[in-house]
């Protein structure tokens, strides 16, 4: 049973296309990454789905019901942004307080959530503080607090760490994940790291170009793209072009036999996975080594094989010489189909 | 340092006619070779103060500034908003027909509007004078407030909204202050360009409704110059003690940008 349901949802600036018919669903209390580059208009549907923009078509269901036309101040979906956009004029408590204001809420009940809310985003005593005296991460902190204030629906963040350091943003992503395992409640967050994405969601939407290419649990998204421009996003070892005869694939680079799904035109396998000289795998095909770069405890090799560039990386030892001709493995279980 | 010097020199030049108000406004027998005023008398400008028709005058032009402002802050502020935040065909046209007032004459526009005004029945009454106050008065409240806009950061009050903020408590909460200097600046200068007219207020007021400015008008034809001098001491002083009141905001930035952390 969908939670919150975004159905066939379109927009577009100026005759340039933002989001085409964009279908997702999230069950209550689900964790969703919204992956992709920047102006792939991950953006764009946060917006909609809190009421700041207006979708052309499409619609959005909140518990069954129809948000269309319910103003961003009724819908209780809070959206972070990527700035904390803190009040400059309201001291650290009124800000996370603002909500809970609106709302007419009872003063001393407000005092007593924004005591509880500091202590949980760790920044307990900081009441009387304005804005301007916070670090870059303890604003946002204040912000997420503000947020969680009025126990939103539905809570969306827009890349908000990617404007901090990077010592900051991993910790903050712990303090999400905690607030999330915590709280239980249903939550979206956009970003175009992928690492983050792994690091959060149990779920990725991939969003390329305003189309949603990909939709899958974090790891399979990760370990098993389904198509191309999942592939290509994600990083592949190589996309291997060919034809299935049967249970072989006859390729440039070889025959794979494996349990293909029919028609199947392109494999693909994951950087990590492609051997280098290994004299009991067979077949092998060989590839001149181009360029090599360490990521810790990984080499990166990028390889010429055939009429094709392979990156290949291999487990932490001394490095392989660039000009080196070298036999390049690929296990028939590590491959898999792409859709394209 | 020499920027240092001109500014002195300009507070001089600002500072010397009011100086000259003082001494005139209470010397009294002061003569040719005398360096000094032979005493100084402030019976004369107690009297001023004392007098009816001034009296009158001044509260009169009180209550059509604070009008003016208030009637320039309501519909300056969606006007610049609306210039500022939208774009739209005809923005520039619309922006450059604001300022059109400034370069006509104000002669010409009170001769033009008395009769539409006389026909409204708003000639000869506070409401038109304020209103007639505002075609000079617009055009500097509008560049005001939208040179804030310019740097306004629309988010503020769609973060407030996605809060649960309706728009009203929007508007009251995050738009009025983040936006107070320049509203505070905008609401002065009106104040200031209303307390000072005089063609359009005599043209529209028709001699029912007597301001400061005219009282001193008159003054300066009967050329008392200790009268002059103690109506202007009148006239200024209000806006002496405003500018003073405001003086923090004057020249503070607009708001809207993220705060440095």
């Amino acid at each position: 049973m969908s939670y919150l349901q975004l159905d066939q949802l379109t927009k577009s600036y100026a005759k340039q296309t933002i989001l085409q018919n964009i279908n997702l669903k999230l069950k209550q209390g689900e964790f969703l990454a919204l992956l992709g580059p920047s102006g792939s208009g991950k953006s764009t549907i946060l917006k909609i789905l809190a009421g700041i923009e207006a979708p052309d078509a499409g619609e959005i269901r909140l518990a069954k019901r129809l948000l269309n036309p319910v103003a961003a101040h009724q819908r209780e979906i809070v959206l972070l942004f990527q700035q904390p956009y803190l009040f400059p004029f309201l001291s650290v408590a009124e800000n996370i307080g603002f909500g809970l204001k609106a709302r007419k809420v009872a003063k001393k009940l407000i005092d007593q959530k924004v005591a509880e809310l500091l202590d949980l985003v760790e920044l307990s005593g900081m009441q009387q503080r304005k804005p301007q005296q916070l670090s870059g991460g303890q604003q946002q902190r204040v912000a997420l607090a503000r947020a969680l204030a009025v126990q939103p629906k539905v809570l969306l963040l827009d890349e908000p760490l990617s404007s901090l350091d990077p010592e900051i943003r991993v910790s903050l992503q712990g303090v999400i994940a905690r607030l999330h395992r915590e709280l239980q409640m249903t939550t979206i967050i956009v970003t175009h790291d992928l690492s983050e994405a792994l690091a959060l969601a149990e779920r990725t939407a991939l969003l390329i170009n305003g189309s949603l290419v990909a939709d899958l649990p974090s790891i399979e998204l990760f370990e098993r793209p389904p198509n191309r421009a999942a592939a290509q996003f994600v990083g592949v070892g190589a996309i291997i072009a060919g034809q299935l005869q049967g249970t072989t694939f006859n390729s440039q680079l070889g025959q794979f036999n494996g349990n293909f799904a029919p028609n199947t035109v392109s494999l693909a396998i994951r950087p990590e996975h492609i051997q280098i000289n290994n004299p009991a795998s067979q077949p092998s095909i060989a590839a001149q080594i181009l360029e090599r770069r360490y990521l810790g405890e990984r080499w990166e090799y990028r390889l010429q094989a055939a009429e094709q560039v392979i990156t290949v990386r291999e487990a932490g030892q001394t490095p392989r010489e660039i000009g080196q001709t070298v036999d390049l493995h690929f296990p028939p279980q590590q491959l898999f189909a792409l859709a394209d | 340092m020499s920027y240092r010097i001109i500014v002195w020199v300009l507070a001089l030049i600002l500072l010397v006619p009011i100086a000259i108000f003082l001494v005139y406004a209470f010397a009294q027998g002061w003569f040719f070779p005398a360096l000094w005023p032979e005493r100084w008398d402030s019976a004369l400008f107690l009297r001023q103060l004392a007098d009816p028709q001034l009296r009158r005058a001044f509260g009169q032009s009180l209550i059509i500034a604070t009008g003016v402002s208030m009637l320039a802050l309501m519909f300056g502020y969606p006007a610049a908003r609306v210039l500022e935040l939208q774009t739209f065909r005809g923005r520039g046209l619309i922006y450059g027909l604001f300022f059109l007032p400034t370069v006509v004459p104000s002669v010409a526009t009170g001769i033009g509007l008395n009769i539409v005004f006389l026909r409204l029945g708003l000639a000869g009454t506070l409401l038109g004078v304020m209103l007639v106050h505002l075609i000079p008065v617009l055009p500097y409240v509008v560049l005001t407030l939208g040179s804030s806009f310019a740097r306004y950061d629309r988010n503020y009050e769609h973060q407030a909204a996605v809060l649960g903020a309706s728009p009203w408590f929007v508007f009251w909460r995050v738009s009025v202050p983040m936006l107070l200097p320049s509203l505070v600046v905008a609401g002065v200068l009106a104040f200031l360009i209303s307390w000072s007219q005089y063609v359009l207020s005599l043209l529209i007021g028709g001699g029912k409704i007597i301001t400061l400015p005219m009282l001193l008008f008159s003054a300066a034809s009967g050329g008392n110059q200790s009268l002059i001098a103690s109506l202007s001491l009148i006239f200024i002083t209000p806006l002496l003690l405003l500018l003073g009141l405001v003086a923090r905001y004057l020249g503070s930035p607009a708001t809207g940008a993220t705060p440095r952390p």
